[in-house]
């Protein structure tokens, strides 16, 4: 079967930001590449809206945002997760794993 | 919403600029990076370009959400807003100018009216813990006192019984002028003779040195002053080296030991000089001590205690006091009340009723203003409607509107700033003597606070119409505007209607109120004194002191200068009175009339003295009996003349003449009986509405008081005789400075300054009413007659009279001033009751008032709305139908 392409879920884009974040800091494009890759192109992250969202999550004090230059001697906006940041991917995939676990449950009852 | 990310937004504020261009690099990155990777697929570049920036999904989209991200949105629209708002309000340039000038003097005339009252009501006494103040008076039903001042030995006693008041102090309810010489020419000042406590009770807090010692006024006392702030820098140039330096003070040395703070002015805002009085400790014992009332006392509260509680003490205490000494107690009540309530005393209502009126002109400004900005929307009802249809929410069209009237409110507040300034100055510089007591008036905080609120409220009031009639407009009436029929419309000429109304009617209230009062001070000018003012000269003079000590030096000087006076040219005749006409002065007491009962003997008689040629001079008519002549000497059987109103209340049809008559309630045989030898007629006293006392004059050498009135009449202008009576008086007596040197007809227009001041100051106000309500009702016909006009030009072309046109506009204009004025009278009828108490015969419902202003406005709104139908008719008239 073809991995079709599907909306991130409205409301998950931010823990998704986060999660990726995790690791290192990158700038807005590599986030959405590297959303696209892990869910192995199941994803498709609304590039359009990913500014917002990482505007809405720095106001929120979970990212901070610096200007630096890329590997190809570009400049460009990086995203690091502050501690707060880093609490909240905890915390807000502890929560997912909740919800679909009982969005499982309800699903698997005949 | 965190600090950081408030920080965040204010940066973005602050340099929108910058994170403009940050935001477009970042997401131009974004593309350039979709489209190497696009490229590097193989995708040729301008393809690669073209896929990057669909995958992207609308760049402008998304920095339209990042932009309202950084939740500036608001001001973004705000400025946008007033930008827009400025640029149409320069495009109308006389719109905009008008709409500013009529907030502008509506807000002005407020603002200055308001500092009046802010200043004189509403600004505490400059007293430590003013609120514990309260002023004391004496009440008695038999002798009809209401908050009368207070005998000595009263209120010595008050100070010791009752343990509400923390302290109790008084000054002398009376116009002291020491004359103060010494240094170049006598001048008299304005003094206030207190108790040695008065600056302990109070706590004014002093610029330099001390009060009084608390017992400053028991003989033998130091003679001592505390300078006003305002003589201090007057005489002395705020010389900080004053205190300890003598001044002398009719003729008495007198030592500086202060100087007030520089906004303590109790109890009189002229005060120069505080000095204490000086009593005799055993003056305590005696009678008169407790019978003479002349006192204003001032009790501080205790801080555990509150006025009701301190009331009932007092209560208690002068229950108490009425049975220990009946023979001056009996009846005598007291009261208590805030201080600065006191002081402010009658001035609070004319401020607080003008105060009301410019609230009434300020809403006929609004009604004015909502009126055109109505008008003016209707007119750009097109640019609405297309604003909406090109997805502008109601929200935006409607903030749009309000923005607009923000701006002119705005501008409005600062042109009212400026008048009010302006306005403040002239009230005060205009002002009858004694209006506005304080002479600090500059706008404070306050004010300004009632400036941006009464321009909020204004903005609300005439924008509250434009926005509603904005709200109603959608898309939809693109279509129907065209046709200029919906209903829309009728509703907003509807409301331009009203508006009219509503504005003709706060008019013609306004003018109303106004007529009344210069009725009523057209009948107070008509009021007979009783005497002839016109060519007399005055000058009051304080004949007392070391010098005068004796009545004989008084009689001597007297003689003298009335010798000297009368060789002036153009004097007809002089005299000296202890009292005259428009002035406070003389004594009051009980009387009994020989042979009656005890329980017909009279209450409150003034007393005065005068010389032989008082009457004459005064020109008061002689009705019976004789006036006082060279027969009636120190030595000679005392004898008194009565007026008319002693004589018709006591003795009706019986002859007065030879009767006697002593100054007290039961005669024993210290009374002095006085016979009558004389009835004239009444003059007015203090208050020129307010008929004439009972009196009782006797013969300046029988009485020779101190404070005495020389009157001089003259054939020609008694003005240029008041320079030769200054000379004269000097050269008798070089350190006797005339306390006040002026004419009777000026003293008469000064009794008379307040009503007047409020007659004119409102006839102002309501004229600049009328004023509006007429532009506004000339607006509202000129704009139905242009709406009308090809209805109008299709009648004459069927041959219709223009006098037929003329009325058809004219009949709009009429109605709507008929019924605006119909509302105005009966708010007047019914809110005049609060002007009641300022009519002098004049009946609040006069009904030639309401007539002549009723007529006045449909006059006025005839005019005004006969030029647009005049204009109108002869446009059309001979040209053929083009519309």
């Amino acid at each position: 079967m073809p991995p079709t392409e599907s909306d991130v879920l409205r409301g998950t884009l931010d823990l998704l930001i986060l999660k990726v974040l995790l690791r290192e800091s990158m700038h807005g494009w590599a986030v959405s590449q590297r959303i696209q890759e892990r869910s192995r192109g199941v994803l498709d992250v609304n590039q359009g809206s990913l500014y917002p969202a990482l505007q809405r999550l720095e106001h929120r004090g979970l990212l901070l945002s610096e200007w630096r230059t890329t590997d190809t001697n570009r400049r460009a906006r990086y995203y690091t997760l502050t501690a707060a940041g880093k609490k909240a991917v905890v915390a807000e995939t502890n929560s997912w794993r909740r919800y679909v676990t009982a969005i499982e449950l309800i699903l698997e009852t005949p | 919403m965190t600090l950081r990310a408030l920080f965040l937004r204010l940066r973005a504020i602050v340099r929108r600029s910058r994170a403009e261009a940050e935001l477009g690099e970042e997401l131009q990155f974004h593309i350039e990076q979709e489209t190497a990777l696009l490229q590097s697929r193989g995708i040729p570049p301008a393809e690669a370009r073209r896929q990057a920036l669909v995958a992207f999904g609308g760049l402008e989209h998304t920095k339209e959400q990042y932009r309202d991200g950084r939740g500036d949105r608001w001001l973004t629209d705000l400025r946008s807003d007033l930008v827009f708002a400025f640029r149409l309000l320069r495009r109308n340039p006389s719109l905009t100018a008008t709409v500013v000038l009529t907030l502008s003097v509506g807000i002005g005339a407020s603002v200055a009216i308001f500092s009046a009252v802010n200043a004189v009501v509403l600004r505490p006494l400059p007293v430590s813990e003013p609120d514990r103040l309260v002023a004391l008076w004496e009440d008695n039903a038999d002798k009809g006192w209401v908050r009368q001042s207070s005998a000595p030995a009263n209120m010595l006693d008050w100070s010791e019984r009752v343990r509400a008041f923390d302290g109790v102090t008084a000054w002398a309810d009376y116009d002291a002028r020491p004359v103060l010489s010494g240094s170049g020419d006598p001048q008299a000042l304005h003094g206030a003779e207190v108790m040695g406590n008065f600056f302990d009770v109070l706590r004014g807090g002093m610029t330099l040195g001390r009060g009084f010692a608390p017992d400053a006024h028991w003989l033998p006392a130091p003679r001592q002053v505390v300078v006003s702030h305002r003589f201090w820098q007057r005489q002395f140039g705020s010389d900080t080296a004053i205190i300890g330096r003598t001044l002398v003070l009719d003729r008495e040395s007198a030592e500086v030991v202060g100087v007030a703070g520089p906004e303590f002015r109790i109890p009189a805002p002229d005060v120069d000089v505080w000095y204490p009085m000086r009593w005799d400790r055993a003056d305590r014992q005696q009678v008169w001590f407790r019978r003479a009332h002349w006192l204003r006392p001032v009790a501080r509260l205790r801080a555990e205690t509150n006025v009701e509680t301190a009331s009932a003490e007092l209560q208690r205490v002068m229950g108490a006091m009425e049975r220990e000494y009946p023979e001056t107690n009996v009846n005598m009540k007291a009261g208590l009340g805030p201080l600065h309530d006191y002081l402010v005393g009658d001035r609070r209502q004319p401020l607080v009723f003008l105060l009301a009126s410019t609230g009434l002109l300020l809403l006929i400004g609004c009604a004015n203003v909502a009126n055109l900005l109505l008008v003016r929307a209707a007119a750009r009802e097109q640019e609405v409607v297309v604003r909406r249809a090109l997805g502008a929410d109601r929200s935006r069209v409607v903030r749009q509107a309000l923005t607009e009237s923000m701006v002119l409110a705005v501008l409005g507040a600062a042109g009212g700033w400026l008048v009010g300034l302006w306005g403040t100055r002239m009230f005060g510089a205009w002002q009858p003597v004694g209006m506005l007591p304080v002479t600090d008036r500059r706008p404070d905080g306050w004010v300004f606070l009632f400036v941006v609120g009464v321009a909020a409220l204004s903005a609300v009031v005439f924008g509250t119409a434009p926005a509603l009639w904005v709200a109603r407009r959608d898309a939809a009436d693109a279509l129907r505007s065209s046709t200029r029929m919906s209903s829309d419309n009728r509703r907003a000429r509807r409301l331009v209607n009203t508006l009219a109304i509503g504005e003709v009617a706060l008019a013609v209230t306004l003018t109303i109120g106004a007529g009344l009062l210069l009725r009523s001070y057209q009948q107070l000018a008509n009021v007979d004194p009783g005497f002839e003012a016109d060519g007399v000269a005055s000058a009051f003079l304080a004949v007392g002191g070391t010098r005068y000590e004796v009545r004989a030096q008084r009689m001597t000087f007297v003689s003298d200068l009335l010798t000297r006076v009368r060789t002036l040219p153009g004097v007809e005749s002089a005299a000296i009175s202890s009292a005259i006409p428009f002035v406070a002065a003389g004594y009051t007491s009980d009387f009994s009339i020989r042979g009656r009962p005890a329980d017909q003997a009279g209450r409150e008689v003034r007393h005065r003295s005068v010389t032989d040629d008082y009457f004459r001079t005064m020109k008061v008519p002689l009705l019976a009996g004789r006036v006082f002549g060279p027969e009636d000497t120190p030595t000679s059987e005392p004898v008194t003349i009565i007026n008319k109103a002693l004589a018709d209340r006591y003795f009706g049809n019986e002859d007065p003449i030879g009767q006697y008559i002593a100054g007290d309630l039961v005669p024993d045989s210290t009374s002095i009986w006085r016979r009558v030898v004389g009835v004239v007629g009444n003059e007015r006293g203090r208050i020129v509405s307010q008929p004439a006392g009972i009196e009782l004059t006797g013969p300046y050498s029988q009485e020779a008081m101190t404070g005495v009135y020389l009157v001089v009449r003259t054939s020609g202008d008694p003005a240029n005789l008041l320079r030769s009576v200054a000379r004269t008086i000097s050269e008798i007596d070089p350190l006797l400075a005339p306390i006040t040197l002026t004419t009777m007809p000026r003293m008469r227009s000064e009794a008379m300054a307040r009503d007047r001041f409020m007659a004119l100051l409102l006839a102002a106000f309501a004229a600049i009413g009328a004023l509006l309500a007429v532009i506004g009702v000339y607006g509202v016909v000129a704009q139905a007659a242009q709406r009308r006009e090809p209805e109008l030009a299709i009648r004459l072309a069927l041959g219709a009279r223009p006098r037929h046109l003329h009325w058809l506009v004219l009949r709009h204009g009429l109605s709507v001033a008929a019924l605006g004025a119909a509302l105005g009278a009966a708010a007047a009828m019914a809110g005049s009751g609060v002007i009641r108490t300022m009519l002098f015969n004049t009946s609040r419902m006069d009904p030639a008032v309401y007539a002549v202003v009723v007529l006045l406005v449909l006059g006025a709104a005839a005019i005004a709305s006969w030029l647009p139908a005049h204009r109108v008719v002869r446009e059309r008239r001979g040209r053929s139908l083009s519309r």
